[in-house]
């Protein structure tokens, strides 16, 4: 059979899906734990470091920082001027969460306490945290730059064709800005390396999470001033790249350094919250962008001033910006382009290398503008785009010599996919959600020529005497499933058994010459270097065999592992013997493939042919707009791609679905959010990627093609896929509202508050009436004029959770597993002690408490709180129920099992409990997330909410000093059914609270000292209807907004009982009694209640300058609510 | 002498030393060997290291072990039972990198024992909306959800035969 081809299952894929995989943390053996001092500053300089405690603290073995570097050690990257990144910091630090110095030490608490012990003295200046900042006069320059306008590291100033001709012809312009958000990779596996130093040999071997070896090899050398050679990378599973692990960044040195400085093996895996706010995302692109068409729609110029956002330091900066402007001369046929594309440097963390390049970035603009032409032109963006379609086998503007190009058959898939015609043209009706399809179309080269030697794979193969083969080469497959066509491909070539394939790769030392995954070479340099390594170790096998079987090579067949001629035949195994080159039982050849006609980028030439081939996508999505929340679904998506000719078809679906899904993340949710240039949603729980449940089902579709120039017909599909989603989620939007969004994400801050423009609307809700809030408008209007900065600069030194960062670390807790209550509250009752009941809040947020207690009390095994019955009509739930337990209880009011289903995850609500729920911190991402904030750090400190980005958690009603919500859901829910917390404390003390008076703050309660919440008490009334919305970021957030409704009705459908509570919006739940009021008694419709609402919100708002719209998605959920009663 | 706590996992009755807190998955991986369950957030928030306590699934990364009094069921010891799950995960994409894998296979593997609704709309909707604690950056979620509503159907054909 042919493998090429084929719908094969991954070569390992047994042990990779029962988890038997090895990644680099799994790697067995004793090792240091590393870690990395970072900067909390966003610039600073570094007055002095002081290692001298940490160094004597026991069990640590190495304190590194820049002295134990060369001086003026700089990564290479892309060499010359462009080189400005140190391995730690060396006398300036630039960004947030910059390596100052790392430690080795043998357990991760003993690293934790050292890197405490690290005394450096900053010296903080204020730095240009945005590309505006940094062009406006005045501001620090961060690096000396050879371009001549401030902090601009490279300049592009291109006119390819002839825009002049272009505007002549043009009939129609149309211009606007667009931004692509600055995304993280959020690879699952977080980046890992296992350094081991040879003192004898003088060289390191690295197991590292990495696409591409060879360059971690070359930039750790030259850091540790040692052969390329001597670096020496073994194979190992590395967990999803994306890019990310394509390129050195900061592990793979320190770790060897590290190991160098103990003279023991070291283990540095960066945790989420570096990984996300401090590792290399995406760059932010603000692209301003003119797009002119004639009166058929033909495209005749484009004309774009673009601002990529560099972050700190170049990493891939410079050629991230110049395969983004390729975008606009790389698909269509305009007469001519211009481009002023500056690379910013901001005191941010730098940008990297992400799927897609660049690309998606400046193909936002340029889609969003091609069906803005096509709307003001009245024709189908389907068939302008199939207008402006570049021929194949030609050259376009940016020098591409494209070959086959089949982006027309994409366009037709998606238009005869989706249904396109029909359904866009039926009736849209004027509810509240409406539908609208996007398309967006795309392309990607198949790996650029654009580095010295990018234009070359070697490859190697080696057959064994008992037939077995195996594939060497120097790349990494992080998932993409380069190693299974690689194995595809040579079990096609010497006709053997795909099972009887292995590869080898990664390793530096047993792999030849490859530059690894990256710009989407993997399937075309390697697809090509094992194909003619198969090809002449074939021809080598078929000498041997013709001699064996007494046959001319020419007509020996290989095929089912053996070699066939003149009817006989001979296992491949058996004539490894025969070949005098063969070593211990081993035939082994290796090859050079090098690319014919592309050509590299250099800094006096702008145009190139830099890929042997392109690939071509058309995606179409299908969304749904809630009016009502701002909420946008994608509802079904189709991702058509022109990748030639699939070689193994389930893993290109696999790239398309998953690029796809990435692309639709950063057009819906994902965004890096910082505040003083510190990333304020560096966990999960914050950066609103999409989980299962709120992605639609993506269908892929290839369409027919065969591209000459790649190996069995292939193009590349794992970049390209990430392209088209911005634009065409943006197109389908536009379509839905009739408003063009022009930033991504689009979350629904920006739906509604783009609705409300539409619409005229202004909620009038002026705080002259209202004395009470006078003072906290007073305080909030100092905070930008000076009243922030004092605060965050010297009030924060004076908190208790700044002083406890200096101390070491709190030991761990010690657990008491109570089982009685009256146990439980005695040992609570104890000075230190603090209850315990899942610990999914209590764990993750210990380390940023100031004073985290010593004794925790668990609650999870106390019988009287596990208990979970109805007794006279009411539902008595102990406090150390989980979530899980009471959403299954038969009798426990659908609206309460509405809002437990949509709390995080099942394995939390299997965990977490009742009363933990109720009593969880707030979920402020400043509190969160490592700000030194009002509530964490007291009085003297600045709640950073307030000129922050408070879109989604913050309090639009009733906001004191503290801007932060109760986030439970629960607590939300409880007083629209009156039910009563039973707070237990010491010596037999009970008392009963109404839910409606739990809260005093936000996530701040009544609870005295020493007190359990040990039941809750939910009367069950069989009329009350009931119903909970919630408004979050993904499936499983904390509620954005939320609204919980019950109602008893009358036989004649009066509400004669109604509770309604609106969560997150103000500190506390809000019980709307004036809402309720009015409409007892009354048979209200949608709109009644909705009128009523939006007059009590427009009494109580104060909303903060950025979140006012959660007022009308609050009201929105009412509406939701009101229908799913 | 250190606190020791004992653990039933996969069967077998350990004694772990829980002094200073050790979380499940730590437990798990660094002291008895077992690496399938991944730490990829360590905040209970991506489900890489789901494993099953009592049948149901937990983020082993924020349970603290020494809470744990049922029996722990990891992707190890559920290789045999989610067989026909993972090869159809192979078949059909539904990992690539497989970092988050074995995690999603416990949690569908508890799915798959509580069975899932009737429906073939309904079923996706569940799994979808079941799993969305487990994290994938890979799949885009699809094939994941698929395969476990074709081995939920594979299995129900067999039973019913």
């Amino acid at each position: 059979m042919s493998w090429v081809g084929s719908r094969v299952r991954p070569i390992d894929w047994d042990d990779r899906s029962a988890g038997r995989t090895l990644f680099t943390a799994d790697l067995p053996g004793e090792r240091l734990v590393g870690r990395i001092l970072r900067s909390p500053h966003a610039y600073a300089e570094v007055v002095a470091i002081d290692t001298t405690r940490a160094r004597a603290m026991p069990g640590v073995h190495a304190v590194i920082t820049a002295a134990d570097f060369a001086p003026g050690a700089r990564y290479v990257h892309r060499g010359g001027p462009l080189s400005d990144r140190p391995p730690l910091a060396d006398g300036v630090v630039r960004h947030v969460g910059q390596e100052v110095a790392a430690v080795a030490a043998e357990t991760p608490e003993q690293a934790a306490a050292a890197l405490r012990a690290i005394r450096v003295r900053y010296r903080p200046r204020r730095a240009p945290l945005t590309p505006g900042q940094a062009r406006s006069p005045g501001a620090r320059r961060l690096h000396v730059r050879t371009t001549d306008e401030a902090n601009v590291s490279m300049r592009l100033d291109t006119t390819w064709g002839d825009p002049d001709a272009g505007h002549r012809a043009a009939v129609v312009a149309v211009s606007g800005s667009f931004s692509y958000p600055s995304v993280s990779h959020a690879v699952m596996e977080p980046n890992t390396t296992l350094a081991s130093w040879d003192a004898a040999r003088g060289r390191v071997e690295l197991w590292t999470s990495t696409q591409a070896p060879w360059f971690i090899a070359k930039e750790v050398s030259q850091l540790l001033g040692i052969a390329h050679d001597d670096v020496v990378i073994r194979e190992v599973a590395a967990g999803g790249g994306f890019g990310s692990k394509s390129k050195a960044s900061e592990h793979e040195a320190l770790a060897a350094a590290l190991s160098r400085a103990a003279g023991a093996p070291v283990l540095v895996a960066l945790s989420r919250e570096e990984e996300l706010g401090a590792n290399k995302p995406r760059h932010r692109f603000e692209t301003t962008l003119r797009t002119e068409a004639d009166a058929d729609g033909v495209l005749r110029a484009l004309d774009a001033d673009i601002a990529v956002d560099n972050g700190s330091y170049n990493h891939m900066g410079t050629s991230v910006m110049r395969v983004g402007v390729i975008t606009l001369g790389s698909m269509y046929r305009p007469d001519g382009v211009h481009f002023t594309a500056r690379l910013v440097d901001t005191a941010t963390q730098p940008g990297g290398q992400f799927r897609g390049y660049g690309t998606p970035q400046v193909s936002l603009a340029m889609e969003s503008q091609v069906d803005e032409i096509a709307a003001r032109l009245g024709i189908d963006p389907i068939d302008l785009r199939l207008r402006n379609l570049a021929p194949e086998h030609a050259e376009t503007l940016c020098g591409y010599r494209v070959g086959t190009n089949r982006l027309g058959d994409c366009l037709v898939a998606v238009r005869d996919g989706l249904d396109w015609d029909a359904a866009r043209s039926a009736p849209r009706g004027d509810g509240p959600v409406r539908r609208g399809w996007g398309v967006a179309a795309g392309s990607h080269g198949s790996g650029a020529f654009a580095y010295d030697q990018a234009d070359r794979s070697d490859a190697a193969l080696d057959l064994f005497d008992d037939g077995r083969v195996r594939v060497r080469h120097g790349g990494s497959d992080a998932g993409t499933g380069q190693n299974t066509i690689l194995a595809q491909i040579a079990a096609d070539e010497l006709g053997v058994d795909l099972a009887d394939v292995e590869v080898l790769s990664t390793d530096t030392e047993r792999t030849p010459f490859e530059l690894g995954a990256w710009s989407s070479r993997g399937t075309h340099m390697t697809g090509s270097s094992v194909g003619q390594a198969g090809r002449e170790l074939a021809g080598r096998v078929r000498e041997l065999a013709a001699e064996k079987l007494g046959a001319d090579a020419a007509e020996v067949v290989l095929r089912g592992g053996r070699a066939h001629a003149q009817g006989r035949d001979v296992e491949l195994g058996d004539l490894v013997g025969l070949a005098a080159e063969a070593r211990d039982g081993v035939l082994s050849h290796e090859t050079s493939y090098r690319v014919e006609g592309t050509e590299m980028l250099t800094p006096d030439k702008d145009r190139a042919n830099l890929s042997p081939s392109y690939a071509f996508a058309a995606h179409g999505a299908v969304v749904d707009v809630d009016r009502r929340t701002g909420e946008v679904r994608v509802v079904d998506y189709l991702a058509a791609h022109d990748v030639g000719t699939a070689i193994n078809p389930t893993a290109v679906e696999g790239q398309i679905v998953g690029g796809a899904a990435m692309g639709l993340g950063a057009a819906l949710g994902e965004d890096l959010v910082r505040e003083a240039g510190r990333v304020v949603n560096s966990t999960y729980l914050h950066y609103a990627m999409p989980r299962s449940a709120d992605l639609p089902r993506v269908r892929a579709h290839v369409v027919d093609n065969h591209e000459a120039a790649g190996p069995y017909g292939a193009k590349s599909v794992g970049e390209m896929s990430i392209v088209p989603p911005g634009g065409a989620v943006a197109n389908a939007v536009a379509d839905a509202l009739g408003v063009r969004l022009r930033e991504l994400p689009i979350t629904p801050d920006k739906v509604l508050t783009a609705l409300a423009e539409q619409e005229g609307r202004r909620r009038r809700h002026g705080i002259w009436r209202r004395p009470s809030r006078w003072w906290i408008a007073a305080i909030r209007a100092l905070y930008p004029l000076g009243l922030h900065h004092v605060l965050d600069r010297w009030g924060t030194r004076l908190g208790p959770a700044r002083r406890a960062r200096s101390r070491p670390p709190a030991a761990a807790p010690a657990v008491l597993v109570a089982t009685g209550l009256d146990d439980a509250l005695t040992a609570l009752a104890r000075p230190g002690a603090a209850a315990l009941g899942g610990g999914t809040d209590l764990l993750p947020d210990r380390p940023r408490q100031a004073r985290p207690a010593p004794v925790l009390v668990a609650t999870s095994a106390v019988t009287e709180m596990r208990r979970l019955e109805t007794r006279d009509g009411v539902l008595r739930v102990g406090g150390a129920v989980t979530l899980a337990e009471l959403a299954e209880h038969p009798d426990t009011p659908d609206v309460l099992v509405t809002a437990l289903r949509s709390i995080a995850s099942p394995q939390i609500r299997n965990t977490a409990t009742v009363a933990g729920n109720l009593v969880q911190a707030k979920r402020c991402w400043f509190f969160r997330n490592g700000f030194d904030c009002y509530k964490r750090n007291g009085a003297t400190s600045p709640c950073y909410a307030v000129l922050g980005d408070h879109r989604f958690q913050h309090a639009a009603v009733d906001g004191h000093r503290c801007q932060a919500v109760t986030p439970s859901d629960v607590g939300t829910v409880l007083p629209a059914l009156d039910a009563v917390l039973v707070l237990a404390g010491a010596a037999g003390v009970r008392r009963e609270v109404d839910a409606a008076d739990f809260y005093s703050g936000p996530g701040e309660t009544v609870l005295r000292d020493g007190e359990l919440v040990a039941e809750v008490r939910i009367p069950l009334v069989a009329a009350r209807r009931g119903a909970f919305t919630k408004l979050g970021l993904y499936t499983g957030d904390f509620a954005t907004a939320s609204a919980a409704l019950t109602v008893v009705a009358d036989t004649d459908g009066r509400w004669c009982d109604v509770r309604l509570v609106l969560g997150a919006v103000a500190p506390t739940p809000w019980r709307l009694r004036a809402v309720e009021a009015a409409l007892t008694g009354t048979r209200p419709t949608v709109a009644d209640v909705r009128r009523l609402v939006d007059a009590e919100l427009d009494r109580h708002a104060h909303p903060l300058p950025r979140n006012g719209w959660k007022l009308d998605a609050a009201a929105g959920l009412v509406e939701q609510a009101y229908d799913a009663l | 002498m250190a606190p020791q706590h004992p653990l039933v996992v996969n069967g077998e009755t350990v004694e772990v030393d829980v002094t200073g807190m050790p979380s499940l998955a730590t437990v798990l991986r660094d002291r008895l060997g077992l690496t399938a369950a991944k730490v990829a957030c360590g905040r209970g928030e991506c489900g890489a290291c789901t494993v099953l306590v009592g049948g149901r699934p937990v983020m082993g990364c924020i349970t603290p072990a020494v809470l744990v009094r049922e029996p722990v069921e990891t992707s190890e010891g559920l290789a045999a039972e989610s067989a026909d799950l993972r090869a159809c995960f192979a078949d059909t994409g539904a990992f690539q990198c497989g970092f988050c894998t074995p995690g999603q296979v416990v949690h569908a593997t508890a799915l798959l024992r509580a069975g899932l609704p009737p429906g073939s709309e309904e079923r996706q909707e569940h799994v979808r909306h079941a799993m969305s604690g487990n994290i994938c950056r890979c799949t885009g979620y699809q094939a994941i959800v698929a395969s476990v509503c074709t081995v939920a159907d594979a299995r129900e054909t067999e039973q019913a035969s």
